[in-house]
């Protein structure tokens, strides 16, 4: 009877544990779902890429057919970009930003949680399309008209990228809106904009750019779908349409989006090599200022990858001009990072490992990335290998580096815990050489005229050695990736003892204790400089080191961090209460998405109207309960 | 300012280099004239097959070792996907697609350009050593995509 009880009572202490992240507001735990989802995407779509790489491997190999192999090669792109790199930069934009910029909360907490599970949803929609045997197979760049016309691409594959698109669009629109008016907004006195750290500076250029760049891509979407759905010719040239639209509208998008991608793992880069240099980011104002060049810039490139369009000798040069152009502030902040090493006293933990790793590897993809920019060179190697060499050197070599250090970083400020120092060398050492291995000789297949998107090649191109071996690199860098899983569980099943401060940083999140209480801050800090924390410690030639430790000692007494009752909230400290209408109104989202896709299919073409229709009932209905839903509980609350 | 001098070093070189790439582009556009796919007219993809010079796709001897090949390009073919030129003939291509976005790049040559539908694209490629030149559609265009090549044959 006691034993049941028992378990009665943990069955429902669980329950309350789900209930709990579900309708979470916090923007630790956001954060906290985030990376695992992002992390889980990770390792699904480098499985795909692993598929790829075995079909691969050899010549004339029928791993998978040129079916599958497109299917697998699209969603690959596809989930790599939307599912795991952004909001991977959202789980650290959420875990990090706030405690960085001395605040208590983003600034609207239920958008927050909006964001993150139509991002669930979306990607869920959009994977799903492999259990009904129709993933979308037009490439992640969706190429129209073969994209938009269902007579060349028949079935609900593009249905389903489409509209799963639209909704992560949606929350990353919604994700971007909240971290601008944020960091606007919700910094500790005395934080000015030139005194935020770099990584917050990152941060807020990228949410500036998603809201530019990603309106672009909702149009072509649209565009997409209403030709169809409901016969409009936008890219249908047998009707006066043209598909070239798409590709501006695509690429417009696309490559700000790229930065969209970089910039905050640049910012994670200018946190960690300071920290673990023991010295002040070199010149962080022109870090700061060519992060801002980058983005503005950034909207001026797009036709560099349109080269072989036909714009015509004057749009290929001045777009050739552009984008050289940028190489120039993205030059600038591979010489600060260097200089920040240079002469400081480097400590090579894990976190400092896979910077430095990323600032070399920004080097080889920024180099190659000039070399197309070269109009007649790029004629060469467009849609060849040389090209996915370029572009994985940036986004696995730079952003999945940086974010993977970011993840070494910031742990104790999720956990409580630091990782395993020696898992995180192994970890570190498998993932270089196993990027450096696949990505590398892709530059020599290319060169040699291997093209991209080629389900196999015949033996005579002689490109099979090579393939072995890019094959080899990426099963390391697979395995590698299972050392971090290894680390995780090692370091959760023990105690979380991590200080507040373990790595001697510069920045406010290490001034409260890790894991950060519910509130973060006790007390807002007020700031004095760029590097907060470390001129508090250390002073610099203009301040002198605070009297008293800054740390906020008084809140680490506070025994109940880890059991956060509203009870125990320091006074005058006012959180958001947990809400379910961002699930309801995400779900709700999701729903017209998917009956939209039915609506496409022949078997199910009845239903989708009505599910349109039931979603579009829980949307509105899901805002207006959010609208009529008091964000901060009543002071009685507290007291009871 | 003080700036180190391996620093200015860089900086200059990375400004020259710059500044090197840009004259070079102009001096190739607007002084050697050189030759960048750009569209050479319209055509009806509708009525493509009956358009001339689509109604009879192949090589035309231009006369003077210049040479025209018409090509169709389809999912998931070349139409002619085969020709046979002489040593140090000049052959431009022109080409035009019923269907999809498709490309055309042939190895060992800088031609390279994208067929849209709707668009007439040109590209000239000069053959000065014999041999065989690949050519393949490197615009991903669906299930097919790997199938469509073509060579030129040059005696």
């Amino acid at each position: 009877m006691a034993e049941a009880a028992i378990r009665l009572e943990q069955a429902e202490y669980r329950r309350s544990a789900l209930v709990e992240w579900l309708t979470t507001v916090d923007h630790k735990k956001i954060g906290i779902l985030y990376y695992w989802t992002s992390i889980v995407y990770l390792l699904l779509a480098g499985f795909l890429g692993l598929l790829m790489r075995i079909q691969l491997a050899q010549p004339d190999m029928h791993f998978l057919g040129p079916k599958t192999y497109n299917e697998v090669m699209t969603m690959h792109g596809t989930m790599m970009i939307f599912a795991v790199a952004m909001p991977l930069n959202a789980a650290f934009f959420n875990i990090a930003v706030p405690l960085m910029i001395g605040a208590r909360d983003v600034a609207f907490p239920r958008l927050n949680a909006f964001s993150y599970w139509s991002f669930l949803f979306g990607s869920l929609l959009m994977w799903s399309s492999f259990l009904f045997g129709h993933a979308p197979d037009a490439g992640w760049f969706g190429y129209a008209n073969l994209s938009s016309s269902r007579l060349y691409s028949a079935g609900p594959g593009l249905d389903f990228w489409d509209l799963g698109l639209q909704v992560l669009g949606i929350s990353s629109i919604a994700g971007a809106l909240n971290f601008f008016v944020t960091i606007v907004n919700m910094r500790a006195p005395g934080m000015s904009l030139m005194r935020m750290p770099v990584y917050v500076w990152m941060v807020l250029i990228t949410a500036i750019l998603i809201l530019l760049a990603f309106p672009s891509l909702t149009v072509g979407l649209f565009m997409i779908m209403f030709d169809r759905y409901f016969n409009t010719n936008f890219f249908n040239p047998l009707h006066g349409g043209d598909p070239v639209i798409w590709q501006h509208l695509f690429w417009i998008f696309g490559h700000p989006e790229v930065y969209i991608l970089v910039l905050p793992p640049m910012g994670i880069i200018s946190e960690v090599l300071p920290t673990f240099s023991r010295k002040p980011l070199f010149g962080a104002p022109f870090v700061i200022f060519a992060g801002i060049a980058i983005a503005f810039l950034s909207f001026f490139v797009w036709a560099h990858h349109m080269f072989t369009v036909g714009l015509g000798p004057v749009p290929n040069a001045l777009f050739a001009a552009s984008t050289m152009l940028i190489g120039i502030p993205t030059g600038v902040k591979v010489f600060n990072w260097l200089a920040t090493m240079w002469g400081g006293s480097l400590d090579f933990k894990t976190p400092m490992k896979f910077a430095a790793a990323a600032v070399w590897m920004l080097m080889m993809g920024g180099v190659t990335g000039v070399m197309h920019a070269t109009v007649p060179l790029d004629y060469q190697q467009q849609d060849s290998y040389f090209i996915v060499a370029h572009f994985h050197y940036v986004i696995f070599g730079v952003i999945v580096s940086a974010l993977l250090a970011g993840t070494y970083y910031w742990f104790p400020k999720m956990y409580g815990r630091l990782l395993d120092e020696r898992l995180g060398t192994w970890h570190f050492w498998l993932t270089f050489i196993g990027t450096n291995l696949t990505f590398f000789p892709m530059h020599f297949v290319g060169l040699d005229g291997m093209p991209r998107r080629y389900f196999t090649y015949s033996a005579e191109t002689g490109w099979g050695t090579w393939n072995l071996v890019i094959t080899i690199g990426a099963f390391i860098l697979g395995l590698a990736q299972v050392l971090l899983l290894i680390n995780v569980v090692k370091t959760l099943r023990q105690p979380a003892t991590a200080s507040a401060d373990p790595w001697d940083g510069r920045t406010l999140e290490w001034t409260i204790p890790s894991p950060p209480p519910v509130y973060n801050f006790a007390v807002i800090p007020t700031v004095r400089g760029r590097d907060a924390y470390w001129i508090e410690k250390y002073g610099d030639g203009h301040h002198a080191p605070a009297a008293t430790d800054t740390t906020q000692r008084r809140e680490v007494h506070e025994p109940h961090h880890d059991n956060p009752g509203h009870g125990t909230l320091p006074p005058g400290v006012h959180l958001p209460k947990p809400s379910w209408w961002p699930l309801i109104v995400s779900a709700g989202l999701t729903a017209m998405a998917a009956g939209m896709i039915m609506y496409g299919t022949e078997t199910l073409g009845p239903l989708g109207f009505p599910i349109v229709g039931l979603g579009t009932f829980v949307v509105f209905f899901g805002l207006l309960g959010w609208h009529f839903e008091p964000a901060i509980e009543h002071e009685e609350a507290h007291v009871a | 300012m003080r700036v180190e001098a391996y620093e200015r070093f860089f900086m200059i070189l990375a400004a020259l280099l710059l500044v090197l790439g840009i004259v070079g582009i102009a001096i190739g556009a607007l002084v050697a004239g050189v030759h960048v796919p750009s569209p050479a007219g319209r055509v009806d993809p509708r009525t493509l097959t009956t358009t001339p010079p689509f109604d009879q796709p192949g090589l035309r001897d231009l006369g003077g070792g210049k040479y025209e090949a018409v090509v169709i390009a389809r999912a998931w073919q070349f139409q002619p996907d085969q020709i046979e030129v002489p040593v140090g003939s000049t052959v431009t291509f022109t080409l035009a697609t019923p269907d999809v976005i498709h490309g055309f790049v042939l190895t060992g040559t800088n031609a390279n350009v994208m067929v849209i539908p709707g668009q007439i694209a040109q590209v000239t490629a000069r053959f000065d050593r014999p041999g065989e030149y690949l050519w393949v559609c490197h615009e991903y265009c669906g299930f097919g995509h790997h199938q469509m090549f073509g060579k030129v044959v040059v005696r």
